[in-house]
């Protein structure tokens, strides 16, 4: 093994100018590709962050009232109770809070926007205050009535500061509609584009606004130690919730707002759960990962498949300048089969020293553009789902991109060398380059 | 250097002088029976149409109670207000809905507000402050902050007024955001006062408001208040039901 070793080494240093061409191809692709996998990670991470930070927790325990058929309220009651069932039936528990849900018109003097409105308690929402970052204000004031915090991309738009006061009307479920004025008590920093449309404000505003009792709420939601199991337990709370006697609705993957039509087709009324993920809450975004996923799948499938004709073309050349040393080993006893391994060797550390080099190259430049956290043009943003360019690095990324491409170079070099180890040795010996 | 002197020697009232200050400027606006009075909004908008709206306001300050009704233009016709255990409903005859609003209600889309049009409640509902004796045009004037009291619910909970010395009534009122933003400019150039045989006692009404848009320069209203009449009303005028037959 040692020995092939150094042939390869030593074939690959004597030809050293088509090595660093297709050494350089091989390395740029394999770059781009781990590039493209930290974008997407960091995609992915960046809305898991945003999504449980802003509007759903890794479970969630929501639910839909309908006093008559056509009905369609995204109410739970009896929350007491299914926090406390929750609380002693999910394995891995972090914590759990529940959270009054709504939609809103917002308006000030200069302005309006839509939001989406999160009834919260500061007491238990250390953790989401500890998320965000606070550019003004003191989210601790969100015990006061009649506040709210909202974030900075709603502050310009409404060119609205601490201690300025907004109307908020919402319809409420019975088809009227209501307002109520809140002051802003806090300006966060936005986290991602989702913070364009979420605010915050006292559970007690949200159930004025909507005429609700006491014990009703929007969803509990549950937090995990460990978010990949969040399906897992989704599935043992539907369970749970299934054996304590409640009505629950089939498991649907879309967030709760595009489930109302849904809803008010069905024909029964009184309560009934609806448990999520974080992943179904905002599945109207996976379509921006997938596309990000195509795309890469797509770019080094192409990319890759020049490279390959590439590493073909220069193993083609390599056993044309080699025949005669072919001949040569050949006629000195070196079986076919070694002739093939020799190539195959070649082909392998061309393969692993030029990904490795290319993949350290895509990390370093992944790690350097993260930290500069370079700003992105408003259009990107919603595609890339924040303000800044981020990439997100795991070891399994690169892994994946040296094996994908040391095995392709492997493979565009399997159809030369077999060639090479057909050679007959005195056929080799005898031909002119 | 005289004005200098003079300044130096102007004396800031006791808090006890500002609060009954501004208690006297609420006495002197608030009727024990009941009020009703024909008004004019005109509405300035930059770069619009100017808009005109006839309607009638009534209140009985003895109940807290305050009914707006729009008679023209024809397009907002039977839309109304009504003011019942300090929440107001805004009423639209062409969905026959009532909707709940809040202080920060614009008056038929204009640059007023109910507390425009209603009882004043100063002493109620804000802690004064005096700021300033000063001169409004040739008129000396006390100029008063006011901030709202906790819990109370206000369109705008900080206020700098302007008290006329002579008369008590207000001349110019700024209102402004917890933020500071100022909000509204408003003035009181002519107060006009009736005698009210439930009172015993004159009441006072301006007769014309002029509010500023401060947020939106250019924008503005002016309300002016005629035919006002002291007479009791009907007992049930205060109800929505009332309100929803002058639509029909």
């Amino acid at each position: 093994m040692k020995m092939y070793l150094l042939i390869a080494a030593r074939n690959l240093v004597q030809a050293r100018r088509r090595t660093l061409l297709i050494g350089s191809a091989l390395g740029m692709v394999t770059m781009l590709l781990v590039l493209l996998l930290a974008l997407s990670q960091a995609l992915t991470d960046t809305m898991i962050a945003s999504a449980t930070t802003l509007q759903t927790g890794h479970v969630n325990v929501a639910g839909w009232f309908k006093a008559k058929p056509a009905d369609s309220a995204p109410l739970i009651g009896k929350t007491a109770e299914l926090r406390k069932i929750v609380e002693e039936n999910t394995p891995g528990l972090d914590y759990v809070i529940d959270r009054g849900r709504g939609w809103a018109r917002m308006v000030t003097d200069t302005g309006a926007t839509q939001v989406a409105l999160s009834g919260i308690d500061p007491k238990e929402e250390q953790v989401f205050f500890s998320r965000i970052q606070i550019a003004d204000g003191d989210p601790q004031k969100l015990s006061e009535p009649g506040s709210i915090l909202i974030f900075e991309s709603q502050a310009k738009a409404l060119n609205a500061k601490i201690g300025d006061t907004v109307t908020l009307t919402v319809e409420m479920y019975n088809g009227n509609r209501n307002t109520a004025d809140a002051t802003i008590i806090a300006i966060a920093k936005d986290v991602g584009f989702m913070s364009s449309w979420n605010s915050y404000i006292p559970k007690d505003t949200i159930r004025l606004l909507y005429g609700l009792s006491e014990d009703t709420s929007g969803a509990v939601m549950v937090y995990l130690k460990d978010v990949e199991k969040s399906a897992e337990t989704m599935k043992i709370l539907r369970d749970v919730f299934e054996k304590k006697g409640f009505t629950l609705n089939e498991h649907d993957p879309q967030p709760f707002f595009m489930k109302f039509e849904t809803i008010a087709g069905e024909d029964w009324v009184g309560q009934r759960l609806d448990i999520t993920t974080w992943n179904d809450e905002v599945s109207y975004l996976n379509w921006i990962t997938m596309a990000l996923d195509s795309i890469s799948i797509f770019l080094t499938a192409i990319l890759g498949g020049i490279i390959a004709v590439g590493i073909m073309n220069s193993m083609w050349i390599s056993v044309r300048e080699r025949t005669q040393e072919i001949g040569t080993l050949r006629a000195i006893g070196m079986g076919k089969s070694r002739i093939l391994g020799m190539f195959m060797m070649e082909a392998t550390l061309l393969g692993l020293a030029a990904t490795g080099i290319g993949a350290l190259a895509g990390v370093l430049i992944a790690v350097l553009v993260d930290a500069a956290d370079l700003v992105v043009p408003v259009a990107m943003r919603v595609i890339l789902m924040s303000d800044t360019l981020n990439f997100s690095i795991r070891p399994g990324q690169i892994v994946t991109a040296m094996i994908l491409f040391t095995i392709c170079t492997i493979l565009a070099a399997m159809w030369p060398a077999w060639r090479a180890s057909r050679l007959q040795p005195v056929t080799a010996i005898q031909s002119v380059t | 250097m005289i004005s200098l002197v003079l300044a130096s020697l102007t004396i800031a009232l006791t808090q006890p002088e500002v609060d009954q200050i501004v208690k006297d400027l609420d006495d002197r606006q608030r009727n024990s029976g009941d009020y009703k009075a024909l008004v004019f909004l005109e509405q300035k908008e930059k770069d619009k149409n100017d808009l005109v709206y006839e309607g009638v306001v009534y209140r009985r300050d003895e109940d807290d109670k305050l009914m707006i009704l729009m008679l023209k233009p024809k397009s907002e016709a039977g839309k109304g207000y009504l003011r019942l255990d300090k929440n107001l409903f805004m009423y639209d005859p062409t969905v026959g809905k009532w909707e709940r609003r809040t202080e920060r209600e614009r008056i038929g889309g204009t640059d007023s507000r109910r507390a425009d049009y209603d009882e004043s409640r100063l002493a109620e509902e804000y802690v004064t402050k005096f700021v300033a004796e000063e001169t409004l045009g040739k008129y000396p004037v006390y100029l008063l902050e006011l901030k709202s009291k906790p819990g109370v619910d206000v369109a705008y909970p900080v206020q700098k007024i302007w008290v006329d010395k002579a008369t008590g009534n207000m001349l110019k009122r700024q209102e402004l955001a917890l933020s500071g933003r100022l909000m509204r400019t408003s003035y009181y150039p002519k107060w006009d006062k009736m005698f009210s045989k439930s009172k015993g006692a004159d009441i006072y009404f301006p007769r014309e408001i002029r509010i500023f848009d401060e947020v939106e320069k250019g924008n503005s209203t002016t309300v002016v208040l005629r035919e006002v009449d002291l007479n009791a009303l009907e007992a049930n005028i205060f109800t929505k039901a009332w309100l929803e037959s002058k639509s029909r």
